[in-house]
């Protein structure tokens, strides 16, 4: 009755402040937890910051052309592409204990931080907190009912949700190997005890730093264009590309589980098909050709100066890619004038000695186009509009200063 | 006289085809008509982990004898493909998954429910019926052994007690009628700690069946095996590997039971078998107490006539 007072009352307060937006309070409800369900109209899903409202239409949450309150006809989750807060695995709680179904065991001890490091590199918070709004993040039970028995099966239920996210990974565990001695707790008198050290155990620790190849060469079966470079360390550090990016879908079993005659030191062969090996080089170098990557030989490492032409410095070399280039793929080529991406250069508020020639007082009088001809800053300035007998660079308008 | 009994057999015959026909006609008509909420279960394959703790929940609701629920953990039983036996209703199966080796593909084997089994319309006597709600279920009581039902199942489910002298059994899943009265889950299905096997309507299943597959297209493949299978099955399946790959057999749309029913049934309806029968069987005495009347003279003559012809080569002889 209470819950059903709360929602009543969100509902009044929203529609009054958001008059066109309230009518798709109701069924939005379902999906939130107590503590949300306290906090009114900030929960709102249509209170949405500018970049999100420019991402999203109606179509990214209803399913249907006239949503109505009745039947708001949400999409079904995971709603991957919804979530726009990322929080990192610090903000998460560092254990969760997991109480909910302990009928047959004792509880499990969740490590919450130490996968949330591990799931950093991949699949990121939205691998497990798979439908997520724009709100705080939920937890399992926040979706998932405890019940076998339901109407809705096609959620899957409390007991299954956490044991898929588990199981995905934890394939090989056997009961006495993993279930019982990693996760479960056993029931017993000394239950206590025996939490405090599975507490005690994670406490404090973090994932250690993964050792980042620096450059990959592989030998491919073509004839042509037989090996392919690969710089990892640029593309992290340089090209500045999140890990998850590219290791979406890898799994943690890569590295941490164990089976028989499996040698760990080496990786696992896994049979890749055409499209296996090159989605995660195509999903950025889409418009490029084969043999960007493909060569007779070994790259060499990305040199701005060298493959456009322009070679960055000063400023230019302290940014990243996407801060001239944009974020679509493949990168627009841009233009050498200086005021294609410099709106501001004009007379008066442009600082000339940043070029390294400090203007005579004289020529701080003179307007850009008497020695940039056109404003085109890539070609080298005439002196001609002004003098007959001089010329650049043999005669400068003022002091060098580098 | 010979020829006149051939034409009143063959009449007797035609009489007996054309009520078989007859018969078929409207066995057909008088198929069971089932419930539009019948149960199913979807098998999620890319979710199952073969933890195989539905073989235990299964032997154990059907007091089949089992070893402890810790040896279920040992995976070498995977080494080789198994199929349900009189000890085991249901059976999980291992393969390989090229995509990644680490996390092996997972089947549980059942019966399948089929919306038209075959095994219920090769049974004779009615031990196995279809129920409304979709499940198949077998009476001991009604049954003789025949086996009719093994050797019809494209599934090759059916099981039997081949070692038990006295009243040997059938074994099949029977989709826990007994649970099921008493309002609980299959306990396959409620022991499944992934909820790889997913009970509800089969409308409901075979909805989510689809949504699965249409969320997810990089990981199923595009079939739900038993949505049209011989007729369609109240378990259903989705995975990630094409299914002939899983050892589950390729099978057209068209139920197993289609014309040989009709025919078998005709065959059986209405006592055609024991009046065909004693027709047949009076006919042939019929005929044979018409010859015995003739005969004592016909075969005197036959005998005469040979001593004479043999008197006659002796003669000539002599």
């Amino acid at each position: 009755m209470k819950k059903i007072l709360i929602v009543t009352v969100i509902v009044t307060i929203a529609g009054f402040i958001t008059a066109s937006d309230s009518f798709l309070q109701p069924k939005l409800q379902l999906h939130k937890t107590e503590s949300q369900k306290q906090n009114s109209e900030s929960d709102n899903p249509h209170n949405l910051s500018p970049e999100l409202k420019k991402a999203l239409n109606c179509k990214s949450c209803h399913a249907c052309e006239y949503p109505t309150p009745g039947n708001p006809c949400l999409l079904d989750c995971p709603r991957g592409s919804m979530i726009s807060v990322y929080h990192s695995p610090k903000e998460g709680p560092e254990i969760v204990l997991i109480n909910e179904m302990s009928e047959n065991y004792g509880g499990v001890v969740f490590s919450h931080r130490l996968h949330a490091e591990m799931s950093e590199m991949t699949t990121g918070c939205e691998g497990c907190h798979h439908y997520n709004t724009t709100g705080p993040i939920l937890s399992c039970k926040g979706c998932h009912e405890n019940k076998r028995m339901r109407e809705n099966v096609a959620i899957p239920d409390l007991k299954a949700a956490y044991h898929r996210q588990c199981l995905t990974c934890h394939k090989q565990w056997s009961y006495e190997n993993g279930c019982n001695t990693q996760c479960h707790l056993q029931k017993g008198s000394d239950i206590d005890v025996r939490r405090e050290q599975a507490i005690n155990k994670i406490k404090g620790r973090s994932h250690p730093l993964l050792p980042e190849p620096t450059k990959m060469i592989w030998e491919t079966n073509y004839e042509e264009g037989k090996i392919v470079t690969f710089f990892h360390d640029e593309h992290f550090q340089v090209f500045k590309i999140k890990c998850n990016s590219c290791h979406k879908n890898d799994n943690c079993i890569k590295c941490h589980e164990k089976k028989e005659n499996v040698d760990f030191t080496k990786p696992v062969k896994i049979k890749k098909t055409f499209d296996d090996h090159h989605m995660p080089c195509v999903n950025c170098h889409d418009g490029n050709s084969c043999k960007k990557c493909h060569r007779e030989g070994e790259m060499s490492p990305f040199n701005h100066g060298k493959s456009t032409g322009w070679a960055l410095s000063g400023f230019h070399s302290r940014l990243g890619c996407a801060d001239c280039h944009g974020n679509s793929m493949p990168y627009k080529r841009l233009d050498r004038n200086c005021t294609s991406c410099h709106k501001n250069f004009v007379k008066g508020t442009f600082n000339h000695s940043r070029t390294g020639l400090i203007l005579s007082e004289a020529h701080l009088e003179a307007e850009c186009e008497n020695c940039h001809i056109n404003k085109d800053f890539s070609k080298a300035p005439q002196c001609a509009s002004c003098h007959d007998d001089k010329s650049f660079p043999k005669d400068l308008p003022g002091k060098r200063n580098r | 006289m010979k020829n006149l009994d051939r034409r009143s057999f063959l009449k007797v015959a035609a009489a007996g085809v054309s009520a078989s026909t007859l018969g078929a006609s409207q066995v057909k008509g008088a198929e069971i008509k089932l419930d539009e909420n019948r149960i199913g279960v979807l098998v999620d394959t890319a979710v199952c982990v073969g933890c195989r703790l539905c073989e235990w929940a299964c032997r154990t609701a059907h007091h089949l004898p089992t070893d402890a629920l810790e040896t279920y953990a040992d995976d070498s039983v995977f080494k080789e493909f198994r199929r349900p036996d009189k000890t085991a209703l249901t059976v999980v199966n291992e393969f390989e998954n090229e995509k990644n080796p680490l996390l092996p593909i997972h089947v549980k084997t059942q019966c399948m429910h089929c919306e038209k089994p075959a095994c219920v319309s090769a049974c004779i006597v009615g031990a196995l019926t279809k129920n409304q709600d979709g499940s198949v279920v077998w009476d001991g009581d009604k049954c003789i052994g025949c086996r009719y039902c093994m050797v019809a199942c494209q599934f090759q489910i059916p099981t039997y007690d081949y070692d038990v002298s006295i009243d040997p059994q059938i074994r099949k899943c029977d989709f826990c009628e007994d649970r099921r009265k008493e309002g609980l889950l299959p306990a396959c299905v409620n022991i499944c700690p992934n909820e790889a096997l997913i009970f509800g309507k089969r409308c409901d299943v075979l909805k989510i069946a689809k949504e699965r597959i249409k969320r997810k297209p990089e990981v199923y493949v595009n079939h739900i095996y038993g949505e049209n299978e011989i007729g369609g099955t109240s378990w259903m399946y989705i995975a990630s590997k094409d299914f002939d790959k899983l050892k589950m057999a390729t099978l057209g749309s068209s139920p197993a039971p289609g014309i040989s029913e009709a025919i078998q049934h005709g065959i059986f309806a209405y006592f055609v078998p024991p009046v065909t029968l004693y027709t047949l069987l009076g006919t042939f005495m019929w005929v044979l107490k018409r010859r015995k009347e003739k005969s004592p003279e016909e075969i005197g003559d036959t005998k005469k006539e040979v001593i004479e012809e043999k008197k006659d080569e002796k003669g000539e002889e002599l």
